[in-house]
C-alpha cells in the first residue's frame, strides 16, 4: 500500500457527510494487489457515513484492482470507470456502490476552476 | 441507406446489406455490434464461389430477419435450381438458420462457404480508422471459430458454432454438401460475443437479465411492454401507424446497461446505441404519460454517474449530468473521453425537469426524496460551473479540445450556431433554450422543495431567480427589430441572431413574456421556418441554411414534437395542431417510423418528405414523437391527483381515441375529435 492510499482510506469518514450525499447503502471489499500480495479494505457506506476497516469478509461488492492503479486514483491521476472498462481493474456486485464510492477520487493535480480559466478570456463578465 | 438491413436487441445490432451479407465497412457500422465494439465485420455467404442475390427479405420485426436468396448475379435470368433461406434472430447473441434448398429432380452438391471476420473495432474507429493496438487472434476448432481480441487486460471474443459438420479455417467455414431430389440442408449458425470482466467471466452473465435471451423470451417481453402501454383507437391511420411503430421501437431499443443492471433506451441505430444525457430525458418526457415505468431507472442511471469532480478531459464538473456513456476500446483506454462524456449544457436542467414531471405524472415522491441531493446538485451547477461566466446565463465551452464537443446543446454540430449572416459566435455561447430549461428547472425544483424536500426556503428563493432570469433574459435575447428570441450570446453578450427552431423550445420551458408568445409562433409556423413538414432547425433565409445540413436546415421530429408541446402550453392549439398534423403525414412515408431528421425541403417543391443522408433509424426521440404529439392533441395534463383531459384535434384528423392512461390517478380514457367535420374522414 502506498501513503497516498493509506492517507485517502483515513480520511473517508471525515469526507463521507459531503461525498456520500445519495442513497447508497452497503460494504464495498476493495482487493489491491501487488505481485502475489492482497490487501482486503472494507468501506461500509452508508448516507453520509463511510467506516473503514481492514479485513477478508465478503461485502456487497468487490472491487479488484492493483497496488499501483489504486494510487493513481486516490492521487486524481486515473478515472476510476474508464480503468473498469479496458479491465485493469474489475468489479462485481452492487454496482451503485462503486458508483458512490468513485466519488471520494479527487480532480487531477492542477486542475483548475473552468470559471476562472473562461472568465481570463472571456470580454463580458459581470 | 435503404439497401441495409438491420436487427437489433437492446444495443446489440447487426447492420447487413439486403442478402444477408456483412462486408467490411469503413464508412458506415456494417456488422454485428455489442456495447460498441463490431464483433463481426465479415459475414459472406457464397454458393459455389458465388454470391447470391435476393429475392425477398421479411423484416417485420425488430430483432429478427429472413432472407430468401437464389445464386447469381441480379442481372442474370432468374431460372434457379436453388435456393437459400437465412433466417436470423438476434438475442443477445446471433443466430443463423441457413438453409440450402434443392428444387430439381436430381441429386445436386454444392459448395458453401461462410466467410468470417471479426476488426472487433471500436464504434469510434468506423468513420476514423486507426490502427488496432492489440492483437487478433483467429483458432479454428470442431465446427467452430474463435475469434479474439486484446489489448492489455481488455478481451474481446466471438465464437462462432455450426450444427452441421464444417470445414473450418481461419476465415470462415466451409460445407461441401448433397443434397437430394427437392430436398433441404440445414446448419444453425451461432455467434456467441464474449466481453471479458472480473475473473475472466463475460460481465453480461452477471447481469440480472442476462446478457442472453432466446427469442420468444424476447417476444413475450416486448408484448407484454406493449400491452401494458395505452390502447389507441383513431380514423387516422398515420397515426395508428405511427403509435405501432414506436411502441416496437421503444421495446426494441432498451438495453441492459452494463453498468448498472437496468434496462435504459439506446438513443439511435447504429450510431447512438448507448445511454445519451438529453436523449434519454428527452426520449422519457415523451413516453412519460404512456410507460412512466421507463423513467426510474434512466434517472437513477444519470444520477449514480452525475459528475463529481472536475475533469477537463471528460467536460465534467460536480452535479453535471452525463452527455455520453460508452463502453468501448477508445473509451476504456481514454482516446474518447465517454466514461462518461459531460459535454452538455443542457442535460443537467433537463434532469431536474424530468424528475418533477415523472412525480406530477405517477405520484412517486418516493423517487423524489430518493434523488433530492443529485436534484440539488443539479440546481446548483446551473448557478455555479454552468454560469461559467457568471453573467447569469448558462454557457458551455468545451476544456477537451481534442475531442470534446464544440457545442454542448442538442444541435452540437460544429456550425449549427451562428449568425444570421452565417459567421460563427466566439466561446463560451450561451443558448438560448438553455436558459430556458433553466427557468423551468428552478421552478420545478422550488415545486420539489416545497412538497418533498420540505424546504420552503429554498423554494422561495428557486423562484425568485426563475423569476429574475425570465426578467433577465426577456431583456437581453430580444431582438425587438427582428421580433424573435436571438439563439445564443457571444461571449461578448452579443446577441446570436439566427432564426431557428430553439424559440420553439423557449416555450416549452416558459421562459417567454406571454406578450411576446403569439409572435414567436407566427415565427415557427410561417414560412421561413415551417417547410409544411414541420419546423426547420434553422430558417431558409439564414446565412447557413441548407435543406440538407444536419442542424442548419433539417427537420427533427423530436423538435417538432417539443415545439408542439411549447405553443399547447401558451394555449397556440391551432398552431400545435399544424405541427402534428405535418410530422404525422411525414411519417406515412417511413412507414410510421420517424427518422432522426429529414430535409427541409419545401413540402410544394418534394411532395414527400426527404430522409437525411446518415440519419439513424430507429430513434428513441423520434420513436417518442408520436406519443407526445398524442398528449399534445389530447392536451394531457396532470393536475393534483386528476389527469385534465383538454383535446384540440386538428382539423381532419377525425376521432382520437387513448384508453388506459396510466397514473396517480390509476387509469383513465381521453377522447377527442376534430371540430369541424361532420363524418369523420380515414386518411
Amino acid at each position: 500500500m502506498t501513503e497516498a492510499t493509506q492517507q485517502f482510506f483515513a480520511t473517508l469518514p471525515a469526507r463521507a457527510p459531503e461525498v456520500l450525499r445519495g442513497p447508497a447503502m452497503g460494504t464495498l471489499r476493495i482487493d489491491l494487489t501487488e505481485g502475489h500480495r492482497t490487501e482486503h479494505w472494507l468501506v461500509r457506506m452508508r448516507p453520509g457515513v463511510a467506516e473503514v476497516g481492514q479485513g477478508a469478509e465478503p461485502g456487497d461488492a468487490t472491487w479488484y484492482c492493483s497496488v499501483d492503479l489504486f494510487d493513481r486514483l486516490a492521487t486524481g491521476r486515473a478515472q476510476a470507470i474508464a480503468t473498469t472498462f479496458r479491465n485493469e481493474s474489475t468489479f462485481r456486485g452492487d454496482v451503485v456502490l462503486f458508483l458512490a464510492f468513485r466519488r471520494f477520487f479527487p480532480s487531477a493535480p492542477g486542475t483548475r476552476d473552468p470559471r476562472e480559466v473562461a472568465r481570463e478570456h472571456a470580454r463580458w463578465t459581470r | 441507406m435503404k439497401e441495409l438491413v438491420s436487427i437489433l436487441d437492446g444495443n446489440t445490432f447487426l447492420v447487413s446489406d439486403r442478402r444477408g451479407d456483412v462486408e467490411p465497412s469503413l464508412d458506415f457500422p456494417t456488422g454485428l455490434f455489442s456495447f460498441d465494439t463490431r464483433f463481426l465485420s465479415t459475414w459472406l455467404l457464397l454458393i459455389d464461389g458465388e454470391r447470391l442475390h435476393a429475392l425477398s427479405i421479411d423484416d417485420s420485426e425488430s430483432h429478427k430477419t429472413r432472407y430468401f436468396l437464389v445464386p447469381g448475379e441480379p442481372t442474370h435470368f432468374l431460372d434457379a435450381k436453388v435456393s437459400v433461406i437465412r433466417s436470423r434472430a438476434i438475442s443477445g447473441d446471433l443466430s443463423e438458420e441457413l438453409t440450402v434448398l434443392n428444387h430439381s429432380g436430381q441429386e445436386m452438391s454444392f459448395t458453401v462457404r461462410m466467410e468470417m471476420a471479426a476488426d472487433f473495432a471500436d464504434i469510434f474507429e468506423i468513420k476514423d480508422t486507426k490502427r488496432k493496438k492489440g492483437h487478433n487472434t483467429a483458432a479454428p476448432g470442431e465446427d467452430s471459430l474463435r475469434l479474439t481480441y486484446r489489448r492489455d487486460a481488455f478481451h474481446r471474443e466471438t465464437t462462432i458454432h455450426s450444427t452441421a459438420a464444417a470445414q473450418v479455417d481461419r476465415r470462415g467455414m466451409t460445407f461441401p454438401i448433397r443434397i437430394g431430389p427437392h430436398g433441404e440442408w440445414t446448419t444453425r449458425l451461432t455467434v456467441n460475443t464474449v466481453i471479458y470482466g472480473a475473473r475472466g467471466q463475460d460481465v453480461r452473465s452477471l447481469l440480472p437479465f442476462a446478457g442472453s435471451r432466446t427469442t420468444a423470451a424476447i417476444e413475450a417481453e416486448h408484448a407484454e411492454f406493449i400491452a401494458r402501454a395505452p390502447k389507441l383507437g383513431c380514423d387516422c391511420e398515420p397515426l395508428a401507424g405511427a403509435y405501432r411503430r414506436s411502441l416496437n421501437d421503444l421495446a426494441a431499443l432498451r438495453y441492459e446497461s452494463i453498468a448498472l443492471g437496468v434496462r435504459l433506451m439506446a438513443a439511435g441505430l447504429p450510431w447512438f446505441m448507448t445511454l445519451f444525457g438529453r436523449d434519454s430525458i428527452f426520449t422519457s418526457l415523451q413516453v412519460l404519460p404512456f410507460m412512466p415505468e421507463l423513467i426510474p431507472p434512466t434517472l437513477t442511471m444519470l444520477a449514480g454517474l452525475q459528475g463529481h469532480r472536475v475533469d477537463d478531459f471528460r467536460d465534467e464538473e460536480p452535479g453535471k449530468i452525463l452527455h455520453e456513456l460508452r463502453y468501448g476500446e477508445t473509451a476504456g483506454f481514454e482516446e474518447q473521453p465517454h466514461t462518461p462524456y459531460y459535454g452538455a449544457a443542457d442535460s443537467t436542467a433537463l434532469f431536474v425537469i424530468l424528475l418533477d414531471e415523472y412525480e406530477r405524472w405517477t405520484g412517486d415522491g418516493a423517487l423524489v426524496k430518493r434523488l433530492e441531493a443529485s436534484a440539488r446538485a443539479a440546481l446548483t451547477w446551473i448557478d455555479t460551473y454552468g454560469d461559467l461566466l457568471g453573467t447569469g446565463y448558462v454557457w458551455y465551452q468545451t476544456r477537451s479540445p481534442q475531442v470534446g464537443l464544440e457545442n454542448q446543446c442538442w444541435k452540437d454540430s460544429w456550425d449549427a450556431i451562428c449568425y444570421s449572416d452565417g459567421r460563427l459566435p466566439s466561446f463560451p455561447r450561451a443558448t438560448c433554450e438553455l436558459q430556458g430549461y433553466a427557468y423551468d428547472a428552478k421552478l420545478r425544483g422550488a415545486r420539489m422543495a416545497r412538497l418533498h424536500w420540505n424546504d420552503p426556503i429554498y423554494a422561495d428563493r428557486l423562484e425568485r431567480e426563475a423569476a429574475e432570469l425570465k426578467e433577465r433574459f426577456n431583456r437581453d435575447f430580444w431582438l425587438p427589430d427582428k421580433e424573435y428570441y436571438a439563439l445564443a450570446l457571444d461571449s461578448d453578450g452579443s446577441p446570436v441572431d439566427a432564426l431557428t427552431s430553439n424559440i420553439g423550445h423557449l416555450l416549452w420551458s416558459g421562459i417567454v413574456d406571454e406578450s411576446r408568445a403569439r409572435r414567436v409562433a407566427e415565427h415557427l409556423v410561417g414560412p421561413r421556418l415551417f417547410s409544411g413538414w414541420g419546423v426547420r432547425t434553422l430558417a431558409d433565409d439564414q446565412g447557413r441554411y441548407n435543406p440538407i445540413g444536419y442542424h442548419v436546415g433539417t427537420v427533427w421530429p423530436f423538435d417538432n414534437s417539443i415545439i408542439a408541446w411549447g405553443l399547447w402550453k401558451y394555449g397556440l392549439r391551432e398552431e400545435a395542431g399544424k405541427i402534428c398534423e405535418s410530422m404525422l403525414a411525414a411519417s406515412r412515408y417511413f412507414a410510421g417510423r420517424l427518422p432522426e431528421a429529414f430535409a427541409g425541403y419545401e413540402r410544394d417543391l418534394t411532395d414527400y418528405p426527404v430522409e437525411y443522408p446518415t440519419a439513424c433509424s430507429p430513434q428513441a426521440w423520434s420513436a417518442g414523437t408520436p406519443l407526445l404529439l398524442l398528449r399534445v392533441m389530447l392536451g394531457l395534463e396532470p393536475q393534483g391527483e386528476h389527469l385534465i383531459i383538454d383535446p384540440y384535434v386538428p382539423p381532419g384528423m377525425g376521432r382520437v381515441e387513448l384508453l388506459d392512461i396510466p397514473g396517480r390517478w390509476g387509469r383513465v380514457d381521453a377522447l377527442g375529435r376534430s371540430r369541424d367535420e361532420g363524418p369523420s374522414r380515414p386518411d
